[in-house]
This record gives structure tokens, C-alpha cells and sequence, in this order.
């Protein structure tokens, strides 16, 4: 089974696509390529947009063609689902299978740090995503760290890692702040980021010159205000991490130009968290959803979406959120997130739609290779 | 906890100019005058004339008092342990501004109850803990926008709490802790070693030296925490001292100083100035200091400039126009009083040319009371911020 799936990875090569890096052993090996077609009663894009009694050719595990009335070449083998099929979820902010490495203490700044290098591939975490749906999430240094290194996209499945270096991760929340060592205030904080971003070395220059996102860790309202004003001194670009009191200044961020990966959810969390994501969409800010897994279940990403709904958010923007948006946040939209041509065939077959509480999953796709779901 | 006043302000877009008349059966200006039946009327965020003797015209906003929106120099504002930067003790060119939460709640307690103007500091953890802020506690939510005066004092703190997380080289050897003073006299000895270092130095400054510099040369006040007697003393010594090596143009002012009362002829010596301690759990403050009541006015008698403050005080103590009140109670007169939270506060904060009293020119920042102020049986129930109705009577 994890031969056939490294063997599907590798075969993904082609095209414009960023060469996946395969993290763990598999020899690639020539064969026919192998196309299958995908039927349902409504397909969600990623960008937004839905189509009903629509198709989809994937070969050898990437998408060739979406549409309605495909021609279905006749060495396909046909998967007709009576449900629907959405992209892969994508969960920002993750530390599957990399339980306490995304973290250096002894160090607060590690820019050249690389998330990509600090997980298991074969660790349950990614079972237990495969089985929610998620079939891919973002490693993120912790927010501990002023600079805590560079985050990782990486698939549930195989290893695959689809980007490394996506996003420079900053501190800029009290987590950042400590006790009993440097830096234990905001000023001194501010003044470290401004002393690294001034003469920048590694990750930091890549971001000081636009050429590598941000991704900031704020907690309350006067943390969102600092990040904003030192990414504007810094002229820097990227999403902010963490979306609860994100509410009253969703048009300062708007107009800044960053993306919020929303602070994920507990079932039964009291409601800013959902109005402050509400805003945020009204505002027409980009938005994904974070998840910390392991720490929480993988089907809070989704039941996060359908939190936000439930607060008013609309229910296009909210599964874009978890798809198409959070890949854009990723830099990855051109990899996985949509169901486009050229893109990653991973898919979920839902028995409704995903941000249904009532929907259940009847299988996950990964590269084009079933990894959830029995034999059809 | 918004009054309808201050939601429809947020809802108007704070900080729009506005033109408007407020009538008082007394009008208090804060330096010294009293002005009967009196029009205040402002016009973009600025007091444009203050016409005493008229009746009131229909659309004004009439209340029984009026005196300039209060100052309160030891604000509850930035009192957060993010607000110091404890890895080393001596820190002058640290800035609270950048530590601040605007939508703290405290801000708008403050200008509810009739403050319209702080000073925030930074937290008392460290020696020399940095450069004080001063700004108006309602407006944009934007820290350069609402300050007054930016770099208004070095803060700094005597006493324990400098010294009280430190402890010698045990345990964690990453701890910063066990390489700091433990007792006063090793916080005494931080400060005076860091003024004479700045004082000697040679060469290109660095930033915290060039601070020390300003501190050694009166441009800017040293605001120092100093709660019992031997830390007044402690910091009026070092002071002298400075002025003696140095500039005597130095300039002091004891921040919390509860204990004042008990060395008065020697802050008429240094000419240093107090901002006293809230009055609150019956005189009872931090290290053991007993704030007698009457302090304000032995103080005030002998010319000593006092300005009151509510720092920690919980409950009704944390009412700045209650610590007149508490003043007046110890022998203040209510011109004092009202001083002591006005244009005193503006004068040490270098901040009187725009707020502090009021006068035709100044900015538009009024607190409106419901009768005669500091009585108990009054309170501000309107407040204009910048010419703006931010609190408006119900």
C-alpha cells in the first residue's frame, strides 16, 4: 500500500508543478498510466463555485479534467458517487506527528529552521486527518519563538511534502514574551524583530524582500495593531495567525493586505471567535482554519467552518476556507485546494456537503490513491 | 458598561471635529478661576471662548460643573508584566507606547470617570524601567494618534519591587533572575552607576545612554516610584547628588510617594515634586508606607507642586476625583484639589501648554459633573474629549 502511493507521488512529477519531496524509501518506476473517473451529484470546486452532476478525470493522480458530460477514456475506471466530492481540506497550523520539535527553547530566533524536517511520516496523526478529510496540513513553528523557522506543507499521506520554506514563522503574541529570559516585553520583542529585519540574514532576507509570507502569531487586539505596523515597516506580506479578536480591526487587516489563519475551535466555543471570522469575510479578508492537531480532533477544522456558518459566514466563502483559501495562505493554491486541472487529485467523497454536521466521509484521495474508504 | 454617549460616539467615528456649547452653573478652569453661569464652547477639538454670565441657549448640553478633564500621572494603563523588559534592570530607552492596549478596558474606565489625560509608564519591575508616555484615554485607537507628549519622563522605581524577583546565582543558571540587585541598596547603586556611567561617558552614545543624558540635563523629569520614607529619601539623595556631579537643572518627581508627608523639608530642599499615592484600605500601601491623609495639604503648604494619582487603588479609590476628595478631606482647599488633578499633573508632564486648565486655545477636554466636584455625592456624567461628547449626560 505505501508503495503504491510513493509510486503515485513520483508519477506526479510532470508539468509545472513543484517536485514533491519524497521523505521516506520507494523506488519510482515506469507504467501505464492509470485514469480513473469520478462522477457525483455536485462537486465543490475549492474557489467557491459548485457543480452539480459533475465529473472529474484524474490520471495518474492528478486532475486532467472537471467538467460536466467528460468524455471518459475507455480504460478508465468509472467511480460513480452518489454524494459530493470536494478538494482535500487543508488545516493551517498543525503539529501532526511532529509533537513537540516545532519548538527550539534555546533558542528565539531560529529563521533557517525547516518544519519540513521535523516530522514522522508514519505517525497516526495523519491517519486520524485522512480520516476527517484533511489530506493535507501546514507544519508552523511554534509561536513561542520570536522567529521560530520556516513552515512546512506536507500531505497526509506518504510523507509528501508539497512545499518547504511556505512561510516564515513570527511571534509577535505574549506567547513570544517569557518569564525569566529575553525577551519578557513587547518593546524588547518589537525592537529584536526590527534588529533582524534591519540587517537580514537566511529565511529573514527571503521575507524582508517579499519573496517568503509572514506568518504572524498575535493574540489580542493591540498585538494584531503591532504586528500590522511592523509588517508595514518591513514591507512584509503573509497571513496573521490568530483571528479571535480579530473583529473590530477585520478593515485594518483588510487593508494590509494579510490573509488570517482563524484560531481553531472547540465545539461549544463561545461566539467572538465565530463573529470575529464573520467580519473577517465581510470585510473580504482571505481566511483559513488553523487546527493544532494532534492537541485537538481533526474534525474541528470542518466543524469550524460550520461554526462560522452557523454566525453567518457564507457557506461558499466557508468551504473555501477550507480548501482553496487555506492552500492560497499556504502558497501551494497552484498544487492542491481546487478541483482544477493540473492540480493534486485529492478529493473527499462526502455522503452531503462537508460542512454538514450530518455529512459522513466515504473516501479520502490522496495523489489519485484511495486512502480512506473500502473496496469499490 | 458604555454609556448610549459613548456607543453613538464610536458609532460617529471618534475623533471628528465637532463645534458644540456646554453650560455650567459653575465653571471651574483648573488655574485658580471660577466662572458662574458659564458657556464653554469648543470647536474643532479646541476651546474657542469661555463666556461666564449668559443663559443657557437650547442646544447645549447643560450640567451643573464643569472643569478641564483630570490628569492622572500614575495611570492604570500599561500595568502588564509585557510592559518592562526584565532581562536587564537598567533599560532608559525602552518605550511603553509600544507595549500599550488601547482596548484594555481601563482606558475607558478612566475617561468615564472623568480622565481625560495619563501618563503610562512602564512597569515597575526593573530600576531604570524607560521613557513614560503621555496621551488622552479615548480617541482613535491608535497610540500615536491619542499621544500628548511622547517621551514625557525616564520611569523608574526604588523600593522592593525592583529588586523583589531576583535572587542570587542558584538553581536555572539561564535565570535572569540570579544576577540582579536583591536589596535597596543594590537598586540605589544600579541607578546611581548607570547616571554616573551615562554622565562620564565618551565617544558615540548608545541609545540608553543618550536617555540618561536627557534625564541628567532636566529635559526630561526622573519619575520615580518611591513609596516609603527611605526610598523618598533614597531618591531625592541621588538626585542632589546628580545635580552636584552634573546639571542642577535635573529634575525629579516621586511617583506613589505615601510617605512624603514624613520628609517634607526635604523635598522643599531638592525642589522635587510629588505624585501621590492613591488614598485606599485606609492609608495602608506597598512596602509598608502609611499614607496619612492630610499629606496633600502639608505638601501643598510648604510648595511642594502635588499632583494626585489613583495607580492601584481597586473600588471608588481608583476615581481620581475621589482622591481630591480624600485630599480635601485632609485640609486641601478645592482649588488645590482641582489642581492637584489638573494643571499640576500638566505642568510636570510637560503637557500644559494643551491640556490642564481651561482656556481659549487649549484642547477641548471637559469633564461634566452632576454637582460640585469631589463631593461624594458627585460624579462626571459627560465627558468631551477633543471637542468631541465621547460621555454624554444621560
Amino acid at each position: 500500500m505505501l508503495h503504491a502511493i510513493l509510486f503515485a507521488s513520483a508519477l506526479a512529477l510532470g508539468g509545472e508543478a513543484p517536485a514533491p519531496v519524497i521523505m521516506t524509501g520507494g523506488e519510482p518506476e515506469a507504467a501505464p498510466k492509470v485514469v480513473t473517473a469520478f462522477k457525483a451529484k455536485r462537486l465543490y470546486l475549492g474557489d467557491g463555485r459548485a457543480l452539480d452532476d459533475g465529473m472529474l478525470i484524474v490520471a495518474d493522480g492528478v486532475i486532467t479534467a472537471v467538467g460536466k458530460d467528460l468524455d471518459v477514456p475507455a480504460t478508465a475506471a468509472v467511480i460513480e458517487h452518489d454524494g459530493v466530492i470536494s478538494p482535500g481540506l487543508i488545516a493551517l497550523s498543525s503539529s501532526d506527528g511532529a509533537g513537540g520539535e516545532l519548538y527550539d527553547s534555546t533558542r528565539i530566533a531560529l529563521p533557517d529552521a525547516d518544519a519540513a524536517h521535523a516530522f514522522r511520516p508514519a505517525s497516526h496523526d495523519f491517519a486520524r486527518e485522512r480520516a476527517a478529510g484533511i489530506t493535507a496540513v501546514v507544519l508552523t513553528p511554534d509561536e513561542r519563538s520570536l522567529v521560530g523557522g520556516t513552515s512546512a506543507v506536507v500531505k497526509t499521506n506518504g510523507g509528501v511534502v508539497v512545499k518547504r520554506g511556505a512561510q516564515l514563522a513570527l511571534g509577535l503574541s505574549s506567547a513570544a514574551l517569557h518569564d525569566n529570559e529575553f525577551p519578557t516585553s513587547y518593546d524588547g520583542a518589537l525592537r529584536e524583530l526590527d534588529r533582524l529585519f534591519d540587517d537580514p540574514e537566511g529565511a529573514i532576507s527571503k521575507a524582508a524582500a517579499g519573496n517568503l509570507p509572514v506568518l504572524m502569531s498575535v493574540g489580542d487586539r493591540a498585538e494584531i495593531q503591532r504586528a500590522l505596523a511592523f509588517a508595514a515597516r518591513h514591507h512584509l506580506s503573509g497571513a496573521l495567525r490568530g483571528s479571535y479578536w480579530a473583529e473590530e480591526l477585520a478593515p485594518a487587516i483588510k487593508a494590509s493586505g494579510f490573509a488570517v489563519v482563524c484560531d481553531p475551535f472547540d465545539v461549544g466555543d463561545e461566539s467572538r471567535g465565530a463573529r470575529s471570522v464573520k467580519a473577517l469575510s465581510e470585510a473580504g479578508v482571505r481566511f483559513g482554519f488553523g487546527l493544532d492537531a494532534p492537541a485537538r480532533h481533526p474534525d474541528c477544522l470542518r466543524f469550524a467552518a460550520a461554526s462560522c456558518v452557523r454566525a453567518g459566514v457564507d457557506p461558499h466563502v466557508a468551504r473555501r476556507a477550507l480548501t482553496g483559501d487555506a492552500a492560497q495562505i499556504a502558497g501551494v493554491g497552484g498544487r492542491i485546494g481546487r478541483l482544477a486541472r493540473g492540480l493534486d487529485a485529492d478529493l473527499v467523497l462526502w455522503s452531503g456537503d462537508p460542512i454538514q454536521l450530518s455529512s459522513s466521509i466515504e473516501a479520502v484521495y490522496i495523489d489519485g490513491v484511495r486512502v480512506v474508504g473500502g473496496e469499490r | 458598561m458604555m454609556t448610549p454617549g459613548l456607543l453613538l460616539s464610536l458609532a460617529l467615528g471618534v475623533g471628528a471635529p465637532a463645534a458644540g456649547t456646554y453650560y455650567a452653573d459653575v465653571v471651574y478652569t483648573g488655574d485658580g478661576q471660577t466662572l458662574e453661569r458659564c458657556a464653554v464652547t469648543v470647536a474643532d477639538g479646541k476651546i474657542t471662548a469661555l463666556t461666564p454670565g449668559v443663559s443657557p441657549k437650547d442646544d447645549a448640553v447643560r450640567v451643573k460643573a464643569i472643569t478641564p478633564g483630570m490628569i492622572d500621572l500614575s495611570a492604570r494603563v500599561a500595568n502588564s508584566p509585557y510592559s518592562v523588559e526584565e532581562t536587564y534592570e537598567v533599560t532608559p530607552d525602552f518605550r511603553v507606547a509600544n507595549t500599550l492596549d488601547l482596548f484594555d478596558v481601563t482606558w475607558e474606565r478612566h475617561l468615564q470617570s472623568g480622565v481625560t489625560t495619563v501618563m503610562a509608564s512602564p512597569y515597575d519591575d526593573n530600576c531604570i524601567g524607560g521613557l513614560s508616555v503621555v496621551l488622552k484615554t479615548g480617541g482613535a485607537k491608535d497610540v500615536e494618534k491619542r499621544t500628548v507628549r511622547a517621551d514625557a519622563a525616564l520611569r523608574g522605581a526604588f523600593g522592593s519591587q525592583p529588586s523583589s524577583r531576583n535572587h542570587p546565582a542558584y538553581g536555572a543558571p539561564d535565570d535572569i533572575f540570579s544576577r540582579r540587585p536583591t536589596t535597596r541598596m543594590g537598586v540605589e547603586w544600579e541607578w546611581r552607576k548607570s547616571f554616573f556611567d551615562a554622565l562620564y561617558a565618551q565617544g558615540e552614545l548608545d541609545a540608553g545612554t543618550k536617555v540618561l543624558r536627557r534625564a541628567l540635563t532636566g529635559e526630561l523629569p526622573v519619575f520615580a516610584q518611591a513609596w516609603a520614607t527611605q526610598d523618598v529619601r533614597t531618591a531625592v539623595f541621588l538626585v542632589e547628588e546628580m545635580k552636584a556631579e552634573g546639571d542642577a537643572k535635573m529634575r525629579l518627581i516621586v511617583d506613589c510617594g505615601a510617605e512624603a508627608w514624613r520628609e517634607p523639608e526635604l523635598l522643599v530642599r531638592s525642589g522635587a515634586a510629588v505624585v501621590l499615592a492613591p488614598y485606599d484600605h485606609d492609608g495602608r500601601t506597598t512596602d509598608g508606607a502609611f499614607y496619612a491623609l492630610e499629606s496633600a495639604k502639608t505638601l501643598t503648604d510648604l510648595g511642594v507642586t502635588v499632583a494626585l494619582s489613583s495607580h492601584y487603588a481597586a473600588g471608588p479609590g481608583s476615581v481620581l476625583g475621589a482622591q481630591a476628595g480624600y485630599a480635601m478631606r485632609g485640609g486641601l482647599t478645592f482649588d488645590q484639589a482641582l489642581a492637584a488633578v489638573t494643571i499640576n499633573p500638566a505642568r510636570l508632564a510637560g503637557v500644559d501648554d494643551r491640556v490642564g486648565s481651561l482656556a481659549v486655545g487649549k484642547d477641548a477636554d471637559l469633564a461634566l459633573w452632576n454637582g460640585t466636584p469631589f463631593e461624594l455625592s458627585s460624579r462626571v456624567v459627560g465627558v468631551v474629549l477633543d471637542g468631541d461628547l465621547v460621555v454624554a449626560p444621560e
